[in-house]
């Protein structure tokens, strides 16, 4: 009897195993979404690089050094310079994007080598590998903080070592650091209030599906709509907390139809949120009546959504991977760079999602 | 110090305004029920069928369920409460819990803890993406084949518990780690939609799995989703193997003595790991309810579920000690933890207020379902 037990349990333990197994490798193959840059390097896209009008510099530098391997990348040649990025939660999406930006803007580039750290979301594992970072002697560090109290002196030892650092996203205290970039949800939320007075014409009930409101973006988001509609004639008549996440927003949004008649549009603080508010309007038959906006942009989710044409409108919050690996090399290469860069933004709607969007200037450079 | 009274009574005077007569009743009936209480034990005490009623667990949650809908009827907002869509809503947001509850009650009935259930349930979502988006399976070849990884997962976890004599809590503590870091891995961190970039950067969309159109289905005219039914189904389960089955006794003596259960000729290890199992295999039928409805995997879903399943169980009466509780109670304390989240929704409250109130509501429960010694 036990050992029939036994036997059973024995035979789903393995079939668990080799199903992960046969599920593991394939998984990663058939998931493109964020590498899309990464994607290059592989043999069968060399006949489609030249066509590429991104990589006019590389592939002459390349073609020489490498004379005789067939399939083998520009891997080769040997980096001059070693390039650490500490994330600090690789649990998001966006955070998952941002390495991938960083990764695909570096392999443009032989002559840099970038090595990655994630934290999980912790600040003294962050620490530690920032310490491990500036022991190994890298040459350059790019720190995307989790928070500033406890990272602030961490990274300002490293930099007071004369190891420039580049601080992506989330700023720290002080002015120990090489340069600043990150974007501002301030100024892209308050597009967003544009926007929606334009669309609505001025007038309208908006639900307004917030991030956590104890996080600094989700915050940024709710203060800088407000600057906008705040005296209008679009008024908020539902507001409520989705920690981010689409199934929170769906039952949300279920609340607010079954309590309001009238909603013209939903505002969602991230794009889950405005798409879990949609899959609760299409399960009512109400998303005719509503226009669902969102902010972040990514390509496999808010671009998908405005190009499947559910989202009226979706707003990038940019991660700034390419734009700090572009800083890096100038600071790598002796240039001088700004202290701080604030981040462009784009609008993608169903009109322009075809053109890669309409850019949102907020500095001048 | 009299600045302090002169606030206090500015807003009791500004909570006043507030109340309706409704209100006032109810806050004059409960200092009388408050203050007669003695004269209401004595006159319960002489009817014995009464008293006898209201020691049950069952009744005790039916009161707390009670509490609660008369709070949705109050704070009703603006008639809100009253349709049935809200309760459809409810039903279909807390199916994930009511499956998961169910799974959860069979465990702790045998005195043991699965913290592992939200990490399995976002494993198994995954995967189901994986097969029916990228994969294009048929729902008859996918959802076996989860609901097989899902039970396989959970063995794991009572072949521990069962053979090495692990800890449940530590056990399956170890399994929410391993299943959550398991389900980032085979994504490498990427929600698994039907939108993919292709390398050559262009968008691609995979077609809609017929499946998941059934999961986000609703039936009988519109009324009711169909992870509601799904829900209602596994409780059923649950219920006929509890209550009409053989290992159902098993699990109540193993929760209630051990010891004694083995030596009587319950063969333990085995009911162990099939308790989990079964816990694993619910959970994988909620991963692909949850699946089917968001319309992708999350290797984050279920993030934290398992406390929501555990609190459930336990509002509902049944004992962390094992032995004691049921199905039915579990299906009480889904109903108060879900109408509790949809009334404080509907009237807008912030997650502030919310954490306060199921704190509250957690206390309040379980207190009733203490009663007086």
């Amino acid at each position: 009897m036990s050992t029939w037990m036994r036997s059973l349990g024995l035979v789903c333990a393995l079939m668990g195993c080799a199903l992960i197994m046969a599920c593991g490798p394939q998984a990663e193959a058939p998931a493109p979404a964020g590498e899309a840059g990464e994607g290059a390097p592989v043999v069968g896209g060399v006949a489609e690089l030249p066509a590429a009008p991104e990589t006019p510099e590389p592939t002459p530098i390349a073609e020489p050094e490498t004379p005789p391997a067939p399939a083998g990348p520009t891997e080769d040649e040997e980096p001059r310079w070693t390039i650490a990025m500490s994330q600090c939660n690789l649990g998001e999406p966006w955070r998952v994007q941002m390495n991938a930006d960083i990764a695909a803007a570096a392999a443009q580039h032989p002559e840099i080598e970038v090595v990655f750290q994630d934290a999980q979301n912790d600040a003294s594992r962050q620490r530690s590998q920032i310490e491990e970072f500036a022991a190994a002697g890298v040459d350059l560090l790019i720190v995307s903080p989790m928070e500033p109290e406890p990272l602030t002196g961490p990274i300002s030892e490293v930099y007071q070592q004369g190891i420039p650092v580049i601080v992506l996203d989330r700023a720290v205290y002080g002015e120990d650091y090489t340069c600043f970039i990150g974007a501002d949800n301030v100024k892209i939320a308050e597009a967003v209030g544009e926007f929606v007075l334009e669309i609505l014409g001025g007038e309208g009930q908006v639900v307004e599906l917030t991030g956590r409101m104890t996080d600094m973006p989700g915050r940024d988001r709710h203060i800088g709509f407000h600057n906008v509609i705040d005296g209008t004639g679009v008024e908020v008549i539902f507001q409520a907390d989705t920690i981010w996440l689409e199934p929170n927003a769906r039952s949300e949004m279920e609340s607010a139809l079954s309590r309001f008649e009238d909603i013209d549009l939903v505002y969602g603080h991230n794009d889950p949120a405005a798409r879990g508010a949609h899959l609760a309007a299409r399960a009512a038959d109400r998303d005719d009546e509503m226009l669902f906006l969102g902010i972040d942009a990514l390509p496999h989710e808010g671009q998908a959504y405005v190009r499947e044409g559910i989202f009226a409108a979706t707003f990038l919050y940019p991660t700034g991977g390419a734009e700090a690996i572009d800083i890096a090399l100038r600071i790598l290469n002796g240039e001088e760079v700004p202290k701080e860069i604030v981040l462009n933004s784009r609008v993608f709607t169903p009109d322009n999602i075809d053109q890669g969007g309409e850019v949102l200037i907020f500095t001048e450079e | 110090m009299t600045e302090a009274l002169t606030t206090a009574w500015e807003w009791i005077t500004r909570a006043h305004g507030h109340l309706l007569i409704v209100d006032q009743v109810v806050i004059a009936l409960a200092v009388v029920a408050f203050l007669a209480r003695h004269r209401i034990r004595r006159w319960l005490q002489s009817h014995e069928a009464i008293s006898r009623g209201f020691s049950s667990p069952f009744v005790r949650a039916l009161l707390a369920l009670g509490l609660i809908m008369l709070l949705g009827c109050r704070f009703n907002a603006d008639g809100a409460f009253f349709h049935w869509s809200t309760h459809r809503d409810m039903f279909r947001s807390y199916s994930f819990f009511g499956i998961l509850a169910c799974g959860m009650t069979v465990v702790i009935l045998t005195a043991g803890i699965d913290l592992s259930v939200g990490s399995i349930l976002g494993f198994v979502g995954v995967v189901f993406a994986h097969m029916a988006i990228r994969w294009q399976w048929s729902g008859w070849l996918a959802i076996p084949l989860c609901l097989a990884i899902g039970a396989a997962l959970g063995a794991v976890s009572g072949a521990l518990i069962a053979r090495f004599r692990m800890q449940p809590f530590i056990a399956t503590l170890a399994m929410m780690v391993f299943a959550r870091g398991l389900a980032r891995y085979v994504t490498s961190n990427y929600k698994i939609g039907r939108n993919v970039i292709l390398p050559d950067n262009t968008p691609f969309r995979y077609p809609n799995p017929p499946v998941f159109d059934l999961l986000d289905s609703k039936i009988l005219w519109d009324n009711v989703h169909f992870s509601t039914l799904v829900m209602l189904g596994c409780f059923a389960l649950t219920w006929i193997l509890l209550t009409r089955l053989r290992v159902g006794r098993h699990i109540y003596a193993i929760g209630g003595n051990e010891e004694a259960a083995r030596l009587s000729g319950v063969p333990t290890a085995a009911v162990k790991v099939f308790v989990y199992a079964l816990c694993g295999l619910f959970c994988a039928v909620a991963g692909i309810c949850f699946t089917g409805q968001a319309t992708q995997g999350d290797p984050d879903a279920g993030f934290t579920y398992e406390l929501t399943a555990i609190a459930m169980v336990v509002i509902g009466g049944t004992s962390l000690m094992g032995g004691r509780g049921g199905i039915g109670l579990t299906f009480l304390g889904v109903l108060i933890f879900g109408y509790l989240d949809k009334i404080l929704s509907i009237n807008g409250q912030g997650t502030e207020i919310r954490f306060m109130f199921t704190g509250l509501i957690i206390v309040i429960a379980v207190l009733l379902q203490r009663g007086e010694k």
